[in-house]
């Protein structure tokens, strides 16, 4: 279907990659052609990641050879990597917060002076932002500007550097539409202008409108190159998971009492980062609340203060049954029916070097189920886990006492939802409970969240794909810069909300 | 084919994550560091003049022949394993009790006030002297645990600090009121009979390795069978994980402290009432030192503790023959524990990761 | 004002171990590695001091390099265990302290150091400086260490923040990967940066001997490297804070000793505690305010891996 060229920029032949027994790239052939924008496309684990970790130097595959402009290269390293044109923009940027733009491009070029020629490179940096169009401002530390802004200094770096190659690694994930348009313009132009450019991403639709190449991979294999255009979705999708799958989820038709009220939150914080501001809102029984928003728009804090792992100003939480919690500490609001899917499920829900079996039974030991302070029932704590692995359809425990750091993310996210579902709760929040999930767990954690708000739970859903958001809740809030600027009942138009969220 | 087909890989080595190791592996891994620890340590005493078949005399066949080597053996052991015990404690919360030897001094202080006192009828004197010296201990560390809990402040130093206030505040007692009025040197006065942890019997061994077993046994149950326990190991695991599901981090880590103080104490109270009968200026030195590196080795495991202090006392006791009989300072003992612990650290390099070499 | 002088007078020779000390910190602790073992490094750069003079003559400049390279060779053991194999830095620290104690006991004792004097370095002749009334006593009379001192700050500051090398220093403490991402060799800025820093605490510990104390004796150092250790948290990882702090801490230290001079009566012991209690305090009010905290290079005592998964 594609043209053959024998004059490809890149090519990477018949590359394989493991870490330990699993395959991470299983002989994939991926060839770059000179000045062409080509989607790399699959699910999470597919092995896109890998593929470009290979190219930039930062794994050195197993087997497999890379050739540039016809020439058989070695890469040994990023900084080869570097030599040979290659540039990287990781997903999660590799800057140094408190340095400003400036000396975060000057780190990347290898300089003989750094401080004589920081005037120089200042010049070349206005002179290629104003070749593209970019707006940076270049002396504030890099932790204090937007995300769409710091990653316009990652891409500085690599142009600056003089890369002809360059792989964005989901660029889109953290940027609203309007920016990933602007983005898409820069990166039509630097296409046109010569560089090849890698588009890493599992968004279907930004492949489809965005590059002139898509390649699919899939479990570690490269599945298919195709032209956009020539295959439908319903056909793209299959080449990506393998099936076709479609959640279609009822919205709720019996909401029951108010189960939690919100009023009036306020969170300060210092240096200027984002708080939370007169934050009103309730949850009826049986609803999804969904909050959509920008990451770092004030999810996170919202989300702690309401479990009370953050200490708000002012305001008050009241929840039925139990009136004002607002005062009540974490363990006291555990107890009341509160139970939490945090976004970073890695660094907050589980303790990887713990067992399944402790990562799953610790609620119901602290709750006091599982024997008394003298001793912990061991064979109930077994026993509970074994129910729920089977009950949650968890992969991959070959025994209890494996650490949880083994499981993959979708799994890790099942004993996460199993072990907080393992009370019948009243209130559910969950933040991002789909983030780096493939999309079958992603529908099974809807599926749960959609059975709690059945069992009669509030359930609070703050996550930054809107998608989400829109397919499971009943009322839709829109989160911006510490405030809930806007709110919707379903069904509800998808560009208001977009456009709520960026305002 | 396979002649293209390598043409990416890396010349050198490299570094590659292990899948976890067995316990088996990981145990055989321990075994092995600490007996290159050992090799290590002999070598350097070997280059100071002793002579290999010395070492094997001093530190294996007099300590197993000798009935009276055995019970210095095990009296040594016992405030080790207490020392252990504290440390341990304290850091399945993640606090690094690096003031032991200060909390062992106030121990000491407290119980050492009781006896030169008289305070209490005699029978019930001994156990007032285990209480005070337990409290004594807690006294010493509520400061830094406070600081730690409310301004986050670095306990590894805090700690430390406190240890060098402790140390002159002995001094101060010594060569101030508490000099010992019968012989006008630099420590207190005799203990009493009735201030002396009671002999079991056997040789000179006493009391004091029935209350560092007992200890172990408390300690034990505590890790691994008790709730707090289990609260204990989601701590250590990731704090983040036991906020986030109610765990009230401030209060376990006060609990925790207070028990670690507490068993410092005791430490330092089973050296001057079970080995010393007073309050000597050096009666703790090496033991903080020691029972952080005892409950590393041990990995937090009582009955660990146990094993490793015997191995330790009898370096001790070993140390002390060498320097009788061969005029090695007494230095070389914590020089030998030092190189058994980096070993044993660095040998978790390979436990974690698999070296891959291709040229 | 005879005491005011006298006093200030003696701040330099105070202040200068600690200048010195926290130095060597910062440059270690910039590139991401967390130097608990200061105490160590401090304690065999002082014997080293100590044993060149009484073992080859009296060399003091002589002494001071080979006790700031003895600090660096047991620096590059400590490098060699947090960098490349990767022990916890805390355990490895505290093991390069212990490790130090010991083996600085034994080799003194075999070398048979301890507890012999020596003439060591005495204060610098400046001439007709020295005659001015105030300065000159305060400014200069004192010893050559102190001059370089300020020397090497100067050298640090330019190279920390003028020299492609020094912003890659940084980088590498706050954000290694991004280092890593940019072609700089991770391992190898952490290596040298803990050779460097090692370098002055052996030269902050020889001070102690060579200029002060002018002999040797087991645990000379007594917490000194604590106190540095202190003193970083203080600073901000900043070096003119660094400086700044070792002045005030000189202060205190040379002004203990004269409190007596004044009819200041405390118990001896009670002086004595006076450094440790006032670190104590130190580090108190450093926590108070925030900013301190989250000044720490943020990758601090974190290793490196590049070929990890996720």
């Amino acid at each position: 279907m594609v043209k053959i060229n024998q004059n490809y920029k890149i090519k990477m032949e018949k590359i394989t990659k493991s870490f330990g027994d699993f395959l991470a790239l299983d002989d994939v052939t991926f060839n770059l052609d000179h000045g062409e924008v080509h989607a790399l496309l699959g699910e999470n684990g597919a092995g896109k990641s890998s593929l470009m970790n290979v190219l930039s130097g930062i794994y050195a595959p197993d087997h497999g050879a890379i050739s540039i402009d016809g020439k058989v290269v070695k890469i040994n390293g990023p900084s080869d990597a570097r030599f040979l044109g290659i540039g990287m923009v990781h997903q999660h940027f590799r800057l140094v917060k408190s340095f400003n733009a400036l000396d975060n491009i000057a780190l990347t070029i290898n300089q003989t002076s750094y401080y004589s020629e920081k005037d120089n490179l200042r010049h070349k940096i206005l002179k290629k932002m104003d070749e593209i169009g970019f707006d940076l401002d270049l002396d504030s530390p890099v932790g204090l500007l937007s995300v769409a802004e710091q990653q316009r200094v990652e891409i500085l770096k690599v142009l600056i550097a003089g890369a002809s190659i360059i792989i964005l690694d989901e660029p889109t994930a953290v940027l609203t539409d309007e920016e990933s348009k602007g983005l898409f313009k820069i990166i039509r132009f630097l296409a046109s202008s010569g560089t090849s450019v890698v588009l890493v991403t599992h968004k279907l639709k930004e492949a489809k409108e965005f590059s002139d190449k898509i390649s699919v991979l899939r479990n570690g294999k490269l599945v298919d190159t195709i032209i956009p255009g020539k295959l439908d979705d319903e056909a793209l999708i299959k080449l990506i998971v393998g099936e076709v799958f479609a959640e279609k989820p009822q919205l709720s038709k019996n909401f029951g009492e108010e189960k939690i009220v919100i009023s009036d939150l306020n969170l300060h914080r210092s240096n200027h980062a984002i708080g939370l501001t007169d934050i009103n809102f309730k949850i009826r029984e049986g609803e999804i609340y969904g909050i959509a928003g920008v990451g770092g728009n004030g999810q996170a804090e919202l989300s702690t203060v309401l479990m009370g792992l953050t200490k708000l100003n002012s305001g008050s939480i009241k929840l039925a049954g139990y009136g004002d919690i607002t005062k009540f500490r974490t363990d006291q609001r555990r107890k009341c029916g509160l139970v939490f899917i945090p976004a970073d499920r890695q660094k907050y829900a589980l303790a990887g070097e713990l067992s399944v079996a402790d990562n799953y039974a610790v609620a119901a030991i602290l709750r006091g189920d599982l024997g008394s302070w003298m001793g912990v029932k061991k064979l109930g704590k077994q026993l509970s886990t074994v129910e729920a692995i089977e009950e949650f359809d968890i992969y991959g425990v070959q025994r209890l006492n494996q650490n949880a750091a083994l499981l993959s993310g979708g799994n890790a996210q099942k004993l996460v939802i199993a072990r907080e579902f393992s009370s019948k709760p009243s209130v559910v929040i969950a933040h991002s409970p789909s983030r780096g999930l493939d999309i079958k767990a992603a529908a099974f954690v809807h599926r749960q969240l959609l059975a709690a708000r059945d069992a009669g739970a509030a359930v609070l859903l703050l996550s930054e794909d809107l998608d989400e958001i829109m397919l499971l809740s009943d009322t839709i809030g829109v989160i911006n810069r510490g405030r809930i600027t806007a709110e919707f009942a379903s069904p509800a138009d998808r560009q208001i909300i977009g456009k709520a969220m960026v305002n | 084919m396979s002649s293209t087909s390598n043409i990416n890989k890396r010349k050198g080595v490299k570094l590659e994550v292990r899948d976890p190791m067995s316990f088996t592996n990981k145990f055989i891994v321990l075994i092995l560091s600490i007996f290159t620890g050992l090799f290590i340590s002999f070598v350097i005493l070997i280059l100071s003049g002793v002579s290999g078949s010395a070492l094997w005399k001093e530190f294996v066949v007099y300590i197993i022949t000798s009935e009276k080597n055995l019970s210095s053996v095990l009296i040594q052991a016992s405030p080790f394993v207490v020392a252990g015990l504290a440390a341990a404690v304290a850091f399945r919360a993640r606090f690094w009790n690096i003031g032991i030897e200060g909390q062992m001094i106030f121990g000491t202080i407290a119980a050492t006030y009781i006896a030169i006192n008289d305070v209490g009828p005699e029978p019930t004197r001994l156990l007032l002297m285990f209480i005070a010296a337990g409290f004594g201990g807690v006294f010493w560390i509520l400061l830094p645990a406070f600081l730690k809990i409310k301004l986050d402040v670095n306990e590894i130093i805090s700690t430390l600090l406190m240890n060098y206030i402790a140390f002159n505040f002995l001094l101060h007692l010594l060569y101030g009121s508490w000099r010992d009025p019968s012989t006008g040197f630099p420590n207190s006065e005799q203990y009493d009979v009735s201030e002396i942890l009671p002999l079991l019997g056997w040789q000179s061994l006493n009391f004091s390795s029935v209350i560092a077993v007992f200890l172990v046994i408390i300690i034990f149950w505590l890790f691994m069978s008790s709730r707090f326990g289990f609260v204990l190991n989601v701590l250590h695991a990731s704090s983040n994980m036991a906020r986030y599901m109610g765990i009230r981090v401030s209060l376990v880590i006060l609990i925790v402290t207070i028990v670690s103080g507490f068993l410092s104490g005791i430490c330092g109270f089973l050296v001057s009432s079970g080995i010393e009968s007073r309050m000597t200026q050096s009666f703790f030195i090496g033991f903080g030192f020691s029972g952080i590196l005892i409950s590393f080795l041990a990995r937090d495991n009582p009955i660990g503790i146990l094993v490793v202090s015997l191995l330790f006392a009898t370096l001790v006791i070993g140390g002390q023959s060498l320097q009788v009989f061969y005029q090695i300072p007494f230095a070389m003992v914590q020089l030998m524990q030092a190189i058994i612990v980096m070993c044993v650290a660095a040998s978790e390099f390979f436990i974690r990761y698999r070296l891959i070499f291709s040229l | 004002m005879d005491f005011l002088i006298f006093w200030l007078s003696n701040v330099p020779g105070f202040a200068t171990p600690f200048a010195l000390g926290v130095l060597g910190m910062i440059i270690c602790e910039r590139s991401g590695v967390l130097n608990l073992g200061a105490e160590g490094f401090v304690l065999v750069g002082a014997m080293s001091g100590a044993g060149v003079l009484i073992s080859v003559g009296d060399l003091p400049l002589f002494a001071l390099v080979i006790a700031g390279l003895s600090g660096s060779l047991f620096g590059l053991l400590f490098g060699f265990l947090v960098t490349i194999l990767r022990v916890n830095q805390v355990i490895a620290g505290l093991i390069m302290v212990f490790l130090a104690q010991g083996l600085t006991s034994l080799l003194s004792r075999n070398m048979d150091w301890v507890n012999k004097p020596f003439e060591g370095l005495s204060k610098l002749n400046t001439g007709i400086f020295s005659e001015i009334p105030i300065i000159g006593p305060i400014i200069f009379q004192q010893d050559l260490l102190v001059y370089c001192t300020l020397l090497f700050y100067l050298v640090a500051f330019y190279f920390i923040y003028r020299t492609s090398i020094g912003l890659r220093l940084r980088a590498v403490g706050e954000n290694p990967e991004a280092v890593d991402a940019a072609g700089g060799d991770v391992i190898l800025l952490r290596l040298l940066a803990v050779i460097i820093g090692t370098f002055f605490l052996g030269l902050a510990g020889g001070y102690f001997t060579v200029v002060v104390s002018k002999i040797w004796v087991d645990g000379i150092s007594g917490g000194r490297g604590w106190i540095i250790i202190a003193l970083v948290i203080f600073a901000r990882w900043q070096l003119s804070r660094a400086l700044l702090g070792a002045v005030i801490f000189g202060c205190i230290e040379a002004l203990i000793p004269r409190l007596a001079a004044i009819g200041f009566q405390l118990p001896q012991y009670f002086v004595l505690m006076m450094p440790y209690a006032i670190t104590l305090l130190v580090m108190v009010w450093s926590n108070l305010n925030p900013k301190n905290i989250t000044a720490a290079p943020s990758s601090l005592g974190r290793p490196f891996l590049r070929e990890e998964r996720n």
